[in-house]
C-alpha cells in the first residue's frame, strides 16, 4: 500500500523567542543573559503560537506537535506538557503529540502521570515521543551528561512499569528507587499512548527504538543519514519480531506555500535562514557536553567535519534538508516525494518559522491545509473498498 | 636521563597503565595524577632520585582503559586500595597528588590512612572554601582551557605551539567524560572539612599562586582542616604546579626525604 493512502499532517510549533541577542556567534542557548526577555512580548507570542497551533486543529491536520527545551531563545516551552494543556482545552480533534520533555531530566513518574492526564483530559488524543534532550539541556538542568543515556532507558522502563503493569508496583534501579510506583491517573488509550523515540542518529538510539517496538523520528540531521537510519531501524525492529509500518517513521519538513514560487522564496527565505543560523546554532562545547555523545561518535563526526561549523547556506538548505518553498503544485509533490522515500506516513509540518510574523504563520498554514493537503490525498491510488 | 618503564596492571578486570622509574631501598613514592594525563610525568622524574616512583594512569585516563563502573572519587580510592595490593605495596607509600588525584589521595588517606606515611597534595580538588570556589572546568571553553591551567607565559607558548589533532580532541573528550562521571554535579565533596581532621600522617600542600582553577586561597583551608600541614607557594606558577615550577618538586622530595 502506498504511504500515502494513509498519510497524517501534524502541525509543530517550536514557539521561538524571536529577539534574539545579537554579536552571540554561539548562539541563543544555555548561558544567553535572560535579562533580554520581555515578559509582554512574552504574553503576546504564546497568544499568536497557541492560536496558529489552534488553527491547524480547525483546518484539519490530524495531529498538533509540541516541544521542549530550556534556557534558549529557540524555545519558549521549557514545559511541552504545559502548552499542550492549552491546546488540549482550545482543540477537539487533532492528536496532540509531545515531542517531548526529555524523559531523563525528570522524575520518570511525574512524566507518567502528567502525559497520563493530558491523555484523559484530551479523551485519548495524545502520542508520545521521548527525546535524549539536546546536550545543551544537560548544561541547564542539574543531571549528569554522561550518564543521559543510561538515565534515559531507565526512566522509560519506569514509566512503562507504571503505565503497564497494575498499581502499586516497586521499582529498583540505578538512578531510580520506587517503593509504590503507584500512577495516577493512568492513560485513557490503553494499553498507553502510542510511544515514538526521538534520535539525532546515534546507532543505540536506533537500536533502542527498533528492539522495544517503538516507533522513531530523527530530527535535523541531513535527508541521506536519516534514510539510513529508517532502514536499519526497519531492519531491527523485523528482527525483534515487531511489527513496523509506514506509521512508524516520523519525518519532519519545513514548506512554505504561496502564489508563485518567487514569492514564497520572497516571504520565507529570511524566516528559514533566521532559524537555522541564529536560533539552532550552538557551539561544539555546548552541544557536547563530556559523556553526552559516544566517543566514536565524536571521532565520526571530526572526521566528517574536521572539527569545523557547518555553515548552513540557502543553496545547502534545500537539498540536505526537507525545505520547500513553492506554490501548492510544486510542495505537495515534494511532500509526497519525501514521504514515499522515507517510506512515512507521518509527517510533521515547521508551518512557522523563525522570527515570521503571525500573518504568513496563518498564511503557510492556511494554504498548506486548504491547497496542499487536499492536492497530496488525491495523489494516494484509490484502492477499492469492497460494498457492504 | 632517567625516564619511565611503562607495564600494564589489570585490576578488577581492567587494564591500566603504571609508569615507573628509580629504585632505592625506602617508601616507594606514588603519584596521583590530575583530570589530564596526556601531558606525560617527565616533570615528576627528580623525584625518582634514589627512590622508587610509581605512577599509575587512572582508569578512564591517558592509556589505561576505561571502567563504565567508575563514578565517584571513592570509586578511585577502591581502585588504588587494589591497585597497592596488586604492586605489593605493604608498607606505607609516600602519597603525592595533584588536582582531582589530590582529592583522591585526601580521600584515600582518610580511610587508608595506614597505608600513607606522608601526603603531599598539589592544588588538590575536592574542598568547598566559600568565596574561592573552583573553576568549573566543564565550562571553561577549550581554545580558552589552557591559559586557565598555566601561568608561565613561556610554558604557555610552548603547549599551544602544536597543532590540535583530531585524535587529541577525542582523547580529551574521552578524558572529560570519565571526569564527568564523577565531578560533573558538583567539584567538591561536602563533607570533606568533616573528614580531614582524621588524618594523621604529615602532610604537606604545596599551591601555584596564580592558579585560576583552584585558588591559592583555598591552601589555608587545606591546611587548618589537616591539622598538621605545612604549606608551601610558589610565586608565579599557575595550576599545572610541577610542570610549571621545579622547585615544587624539589619541595616534595625534600618533604619525602625525612624520616618518619
Amino acid at each position: 500500500m502506498s504511504v500515502l493512502s494513509d498519510l497524517q499532517f501534524y502541525l509543530m510549533h517550536f514557539m521561538p523567542y524571536s529577539d534574539v541577542v545579537p554579536g552571540r556567534p554561539q548562539g541563543q542557548w544555555v548561558d544567553i543573559p535572560n535579562t533580554h526577555f520581555d515578559p509582554a512580548k512574552g504574553t503576546k507570542l504564546y497568544k499568536d503560537y497557541l492560536d496558529e497551533l489552534a488553527l491547524g486543529d480547525e483546518l484539519g491536520f490530524d495531529g498538533l506537535v509540541v516541544n521542549e527545551h530550556h534556557s534558549t531563545f529557540y524555545s519558549l516551552m521549557p514545559s511541552c506538557t504545559i502548552a499542550a494543556g492549552a491546546l488540549i482545552a482550545r482543540t477537539r480533534r487533532a492528536k496532540i503529540c509531545v515531542f517531548g520533555t526529555p524523559i531523563a531530566l525528570t522524575y520518570p513518574h511525574r512524566l507518567a502521570e502528567e502525559y497520563a492526564m493530558l491523555d484523559v483530559m484530551s479523551g485519548g488524543r495524545l502520542e508520545c515521543a521521548f527525546p535524549l534532550g539536546t546536550g545543551m539541556e544537560y548544561w541547564v538542568n542539574p543531571v549528569n551528561p554522561s550518564f543521559a543515556r543510561e538515565r534515559f532507558r531507565e526512566s522509560m522502563d519506569i514509566l512503562m512499569q507504571a503505565w503497564t503493569q497494575p498499581g502499586p508496583t516497586r521499582y529498583d534501579g540505578r538512578f531510580f528507587h520506587y517503593k509504590y510506583l503507584n500512577p495516577f491517573p493512568l492513560p485513557y488509550q490503553k494499553p498507553h499512548p502510542k510511544i515514538y523515540v526521538v534520535g539525532s542518529g546515534t546507532e543505540d538510539t536506533i537500536q533502542y527504538a527498533a528492539e522495544k517496538g517503538y516507533g522513531y523520528s530523527q530530527v535535523f540531521t541531513p535527508v541521506a543519514q536519516q534514510l539510513k537510519s529508517f532502514e536499519n531501524y526497519r531492519a531491527t525492529a523485523t528482527k525483534h519480531g515487531h511489527k513496523h509500518d509506514a506509521n512508524s517513521i516520523i519525518i519532519s519538513a519545513m514548506p512554505y506555500v504561496a502564489e508563485t514560487k518567487e514569492k514564497a522564496v520572497e516571504e520565507a527565505r529570511e524566516h528559514v535562514l533566521f532559524y537555522f543560523q541564529k536560533l539552532l546554532r550552538t557551539s561544539a562545547q555546548m552541544n557536547s557536553p563530556p559523556g553526552y555523545m559516544p566517543v566514536d561518535r565524536l571521532r565520526k563526526r571530526l572526521e566528517a567535519t574536521n572539527g569545523k561549523d557547518m555553515e548552513i547556506t540557502w543553496e545547502a538548505l534545500n537539498t540536505i534538508y526537507r525545505t520547500v518553498q513553492g506554490t501548492p503544485d510544486e510542495v505537495a509533490e515534494r511532500i509526497a516525494h519525501w514521504c514515499e522515500e522515507a517510506g512515512s506516513s507521518k509527517i510533521i509540518l515547521h508551518l512557522h518559522v523563525g522570527d515570521m510574523p503571525h500573518w504568513k504563520a496563518v498564511k503557510n498554514i492556511t494554504l498548506f491545509a486548504e491547497e496542499v493537503i487536499p492536492r497530496i490525498r488525491r495523489m494516494a491510488p484509490k484502492t477499492l473498498v469492497a460494498a457492504e | 636521563m632517567r625516564n619511565y618503564t611503562k607495564h600494564d596492571v589489570i585490576i578488577d578486570g581492567v587494564r591500566v597503565e603504571v609508569l615507573e622509574a628509580g629504585r632505592g631501598s625506602g617508601s616507594p613514592i606514588v603519584y596521583l595524577h590530575g583530570a589530564a594525563a596526556s601531558p606525560g610525568f617527565e616533570e615528576l622524574l627528580p623525584l625518582a632520585e634514589g627512590r622508587r616512583l610509581i605512577v599509575p594512569v587512572h582508569p578512564g585516563f591517558g592509556a589505561s582503559d576505561d571502567d563504565a563502573r567508575i563514578d565517584s572519587i571513592l570509586d578511585y580510592v577502591v581502585h588504588y586500595s587494589a591497585l597497592f595490593n596488586q604492586l605489593g605495596l605493604a608498607e606505607p607509600v609516600d602519597l603525592v597528588g595533584h588536582s582531582l588525584g589530590g582529592w583522591i589521595s585526601g580521600l584515600f588517606t582518610v580511610l587508608k590512612g595506614h597505608r600513607v606515611r606522608r601526603l603531599a597534595l598539589a592544588c588538590p580538588a575536592g574542598l568547598h572554601v566559600p568565596g574561592h570556589p573552583t573553576t568549573d572546568l566543564f565550562t571553561i571553553p577549550p581554545e580558552n582551557l589552557l591559559r586557565y591551567l598555566v601561568a608561565s607565559p613561556v610554558i604557555l607558548q610552548s603547549m599551544t605551539s602544536a597543532a590540535v589533532t583530531n585524535e587529541m580532541r577525542v582523547a580529551r573528550y574521552r578524558e572529560m567524560t570519565s571526569l564527568a562521571r564523577i565531578m560533573w554535579e558538583r567539584d567538591y565533596e561536602p563533607k570533606f572539612d568533616q573528614w580531614l581532621p582524621g588524618v594523621s600522617v604529615p602532610a604537606l600542600v604545596l599551591w601555584g599562586e596564580e592558579d585560576r582553577i583552584t585558588p591559592v586561597q583555598q591552601a589555608k583551608h587545606w591546611a587548618d582542616k589537616l591539622g598538621c600541614a605545612e604549606t608551601a607557594t610558589f610565586a608565579g606558577a599557575g595550576h599545572l604546579l610541577f610542570t610549571e615550577s621545579p622547585d615544587a618538586v624539589g619541595r616534595v622530595a625534600a618533604f619525602f626525604a625525612r624520616p618518619t
